[in-house]
């Protein structure tokens, strides 16, 4: 590429955001290339570089010249174009950067409008309680006021009648005496003038009251204003909030060990920050209080946060309270959370699969119940990389899980326990391979005499005797017959494995039902079906053992290598010379439920069981 | 050559036939059973060749012995010839029922009067298959042989001395040992003369001894209550143990209440036909 492209591309794209932007960058890691200009007149691009100066970009003219033979030095063009791109880089990021915090500023700006508005809402409504406080004292004043008044106008006025009429009575009273006085009959004069007299020196001697009724002071109560005094002060302060309102959990917000827990506010409180408290819900709770858990509490600014270092497959109690400066508000109304499980651990050794199907056991992974377990499954892409889940089991009540898949695949299976928090961590996943019919060896079912190899693929009959009293004999296992069972094979249709043994070892394979007689031999019940090799001195020989029958059969090439086919539709046990792919024997059974692989041995030696392997041809009719 | 149809009638979804024709190799007119099953007019079937025993004719075996559904199930044909030249006027033919008509035991014969028309290993071997192949609708590469009692024989030998000839073998109650047995003595002295170094030759024991070819599986039964067992005339014992030695893979399977009959050989046909298919069809 021409040195001219480069400038004439790239370049330009660095011009156009530095348009844009007049910020002052870190020097950038790029070497000085200082464009000398031509005597032409023509701009070239400059870089200031290793200085704090903001970068400036002109823009590039028309074609870019070529360069002098000083630039030659200067530039190479591999570095040139090596060292653009990073500054070009940086300068995107800080693009990006700037519009984040512009969009932050935005974001804050709006805050504060609120913010404030509410303020001013809540300081005018404050005001308003005031004043409208303040006029309801008014009127109770003036109207006590005009009732006082009108009170003592009412006394005052009484008090006038009575004046009046005690007036009148008076003037009745000297008219009378007048009139008596000039009264001519003097015998008359002398009968009414004494009463009168006396009635005179009765009235002289009254004491007339000539106090006021009431007095002219109005009386002034010192008015009660203390509480608009609160309320004027209450201005200043703000409410202590209300109860915030927790809110429920939010699926699949929780982690194995922390919780995401949210709130809101009840009203436009102003709050400074919340405490969150929390404690984990135990099962038994003691009756006294002194054990009770531990209450932990967390103080946060947001209405959300997420409390770490829990236990999985935990409840929790959460409440919140919000602080400002004037108090605490009431807690919230407690909620309850939980964590989510910790992930199952897939029980490898219990895992068994065949074309159609596997049959996947686990371990919870939880000490206390969880709500159900998810079983979720992939293919293997071509390539042996995981490739997205394809298949998702859920609601699956017990630690076991039997799922269909397709035949020749491989898949990769994990299992995630699930509660009302959500579903745990995927568990390791296991590989299955529906190729074959592929299950292991049940070691408790095992005779003692017995003993496995690491893979769980081989058992040794060991040579010494073991006494009776080294026997660890449990429920499960063989008491008579050194024998095994492998795990059950719980699918129809047909299933195929094989089994490698040595000349002289003395064996028996085959299949038997889950409640085979423990002190019984293989194949001398109704519950097992095996083939049995003897070995004598002279010749092998061979039974096909159900019930303690077996036909009467020759063989002439004893098979080291035999292929054991199950047909559960069909209900048939085939056994095979694997080597010669020569037909041995086909037992024909009704079998009544599904059965598990057999093998014995019947002397010191070992026997490999091959499995996983896809059926041959020659095994199917 | 040409062939007569003598007989057909449809079975099993197939024809079971019977043909004549004039054999070179036993200067007379022969007769042989065919069925074809379904498929062969569609397409090409492998052959199975049916070698009967001594007294038989090419009739028993097509009405006795219930081989028809089989075959049409796996689409093989099914050939029966006769067990002897017919008709050839040699005297002394007629005289016991186990040696001369009825009783060819599948050898080429070497002594007089016998060694004209007495050539029913080479008519096995060659003429037959040479006349069912140009005449039937037959893949000529896959053949497989059986039979029952001296055709047992007859098929282990034809297996035994033609390695890679036939893709299968079995048999019913053979002839195991015929140089130890009565029947076999008397036969082989009768057809091959007194040196018994020529008798080997056409004795599924010895020429197990010798085998050497692509491996072998093969399937016997026998009735354990079959008379000519206990009369020491079939001698399957010997021929498990050169087989043993040789690893020469048998399975042998004695079942108990059966005798010599074709009620033996139908019991059991079904699971004949099913191996020689394995191999026929595979």
């Amino acid at each position: 590429m021409e040195l001219d492209d480069i400038r004439g591309g790239r370049l330009d794209v660095i011009s156009e955001e530095g348009e844009h932007q007049d910020i002052s960058r870190e020097s950038s890691t790029m070497e000085a290339c200082y464009v000398v200009p031509e005597p032409g007149g023509r701009t070239f691009q400059r870089f200031s570089v290793n200085t704090n100066e903001s970068l400036r970009f002109e823009p590039c003219e028309d074609s870019c010249p070529s360069p002098t033979a000083a630039e030659d030095d200067v530039f190479e063009k591999g570095e040139f174009e090596g060292e653009i791109i990073p500054v070009r880089n940086q300068l995107q990021g800080k693009v990006a950067e700037m519009e984040n915090f512009a969009g932050h500023l935005e974001e804050i700006f709006l805050t504060v409008e609120e913010n404030f508005g509410r303020q001013e809402q809540h300081l005018e409504q404050h005001y308003n309680d005031v004043l409208q406080t303040l006029s309801q004292r008014y009127d109770e004043r003036a109207t006590g006021l005009q009732e006082e008044k009108k009170s003592k106008l009412e006394s005052l006025y009484g008090q006038l009648l009575v004046c009046g009429q005690a007036l009148d009575a008076s003037k009745v009273l000297i008219e009378t005496a007048q009139e008596i006085y000039r009264c001519q009959d003097k015998r008359l004069f002398l009968k009414t003038v004494m009463p009168i007299i006396k009635r005179v020196e009765e009235f002289a001697k009254e004491d007339i009251d000539l106090t006021l009724a009431t007095s002219l002071e109005f009386s002034t109560p010192l008015a009660d204003l203390t509480d608009v005094k609160t309320m004027m002060d209450s201005i200043n302060i703000v409410p202590a909030p209300s109860a915030p309102v927790i809110n429920p959990q939010l699926p699949n917000s929780a982690t194995q060990t922390s919780l995401h827990v949210c709130w809101s506010l009840f009203s436009d409180d102003t709050v400074e920050y919340y405490e969150l408290y929390y404690r984990p819900v135990l099962e038994d709770t003691p009756a006294d209080s002194t054990c009770a858990p531990q209450e932990s509490k967390v103080k946060v600014k947001e209405t959300h946060c997420t409390v770490t270092d829990l236990l999985p497959n935990a409840q929790y109690e959460l409440w919140v309270t919000a602080t400002n400066t004037t108090g605490i508000s009431p807690a919230s109304e407690k909620a309850l959370y939980m964590t989510v499980p910790s992930p199952p651990v897939i029980k490898q050794r219990e895992c068994s699969s065949c074309p159609e199907a596997a049959l996947i056991r686990w371990e919870s992974g939880n000490t206390n119940p969880v709500d159900s377990y998810t079983v979720e499954l992939s293919e293997t892409g071509t390539v042996g990389t995981e490739s997205n889940i394809t298949e998702s089991i859920v609601a699956v009540p017990t630690c076991q899980c039997l799922i269909q898949l397709q035949a020749g695949r491989q898949y990769f299976i994990s299992v995630r326990a699930v509660n009302i928090g959500g579903p745990s961590e995927r568990s390791d996943a296991i590989t299955i391979s529906t190729t074959g019919t592929f299950f292991y060896l049940l070691e408790d079912t095992a005779h003692p005499c017995l003993s496995m190899s690491e893979d769980g693929f081989t058992i040794f009959y060991g040579d010494e005797e073991l006494p009776i009293t080294a026997m660890a004999f449990e429920d499960n296992t063989f008491t008579r017959c050194v024998a095994i069972l492998g795990d059950l094979i719980p699918v129809r249709g047909r299933h195929y494995w094989e089994v490698e043994v040595d000349e002289d070892t003395e064996f028996r394979v085959g299949v038997a039902y889950e409640d085979t007689e423990r002190d019984s031999y293989l194949g001398a019940n109704s519950s097992s079906w095996c083939m049995r090799h003897i070995r004598t001195p002279s010749r092998h020989k061979y039974e096909f053992l159900h019930n303690g029958w077996s036909p009467d059969l020759r063989i002439t090439v004893h098979p080291v290598r035999i292929g054991v086919a199950l047909d559960y539709d069909r209900g048939t046990l085939s056994f095979f010379n694997a080597h010669l792919e020569q037909h041995l024997h086909t037992f024909r059974c009704h079998f009544q439920s599904y059965v598990h692989p057999c093998f014995s041995l019947d002397n010191p030696g070992a026997l490999t069981v091959h499995n996983g392997i896809a059926a041959p041809d020659y095994t199917v009719t | 050559m040409a062939l007569t149809q003598v007989s057909s009638n449809k079975c099993a979804g197939g024809f079971q036939k019977v043909f004549e024709h004039d054999s070179t190799e036993l200067k007379c007119k022969m007769k042989f059973a065919v069925f074809l099953p379904p498929k062969a007019e569609t397409g090409k079937c492998p052959v199975f060749y049916w070698l009967s025993g001594l007294t038989c004719t090419e009739q028993n075996f097509i009405t006795k012995a219930g081989s028809q559904l089989a075959a049409a199930e796996h689409g093989i044909i099914i050939v029966a010839p006769d067990t002897s030249p017919r008709g050839c006027s040699i005297e002394g033919e007629d005289e016991t029922w186990d040696f001369g008509t009825g009783a060819g035991f599948y050898v080429d014969a070497t002594q007089d009067p016998w060694k004209t028309n007495y050539r029913m290993y080479s008519y096995v071997t060659e003429e037959l298959p040479k006349l069912i192949n140009s005449n039937f609708p037959t893949d000529p590469d896959r053949m497989s042989i059986s039979g029952h009692s001296m055709g047992g024989h007859g098929a282990l030998i034809c297996a035994l001395k033609n390695p890679g000839k036939y893709k299968a073998v079995s048999a019913f109650a053979p002839i195991c040992n015929p140089m130890q047995c009565p029947w076999g003595q008397k036969a082989f002295s009768g057809y091959l003369g007194p040196d018994r170094s020529a008798w080997e030759a056409y004795d599924a024991t010895v020429l197990a001894g010798s085998y050497s070819g692509p491996q072998l599986d093969i399937l016997i039964d026998q009735g354990r209550d079959d008379q000519f067992l206990s009369a020491s005339q079939l001698l399957p014992d010997n021929l498990i143990s050169v087989c043993s030695e040789k690893k020469i893979p048998v399975v042998f399977r004695l079942q108990p209440g059966y005798d010599h009959s074709y009620f033996f050989i139908y019991s059991f046909m079904n699971d004949h036909i099913k191996h020689h298919a394995k191999y026929l069809n595979a």
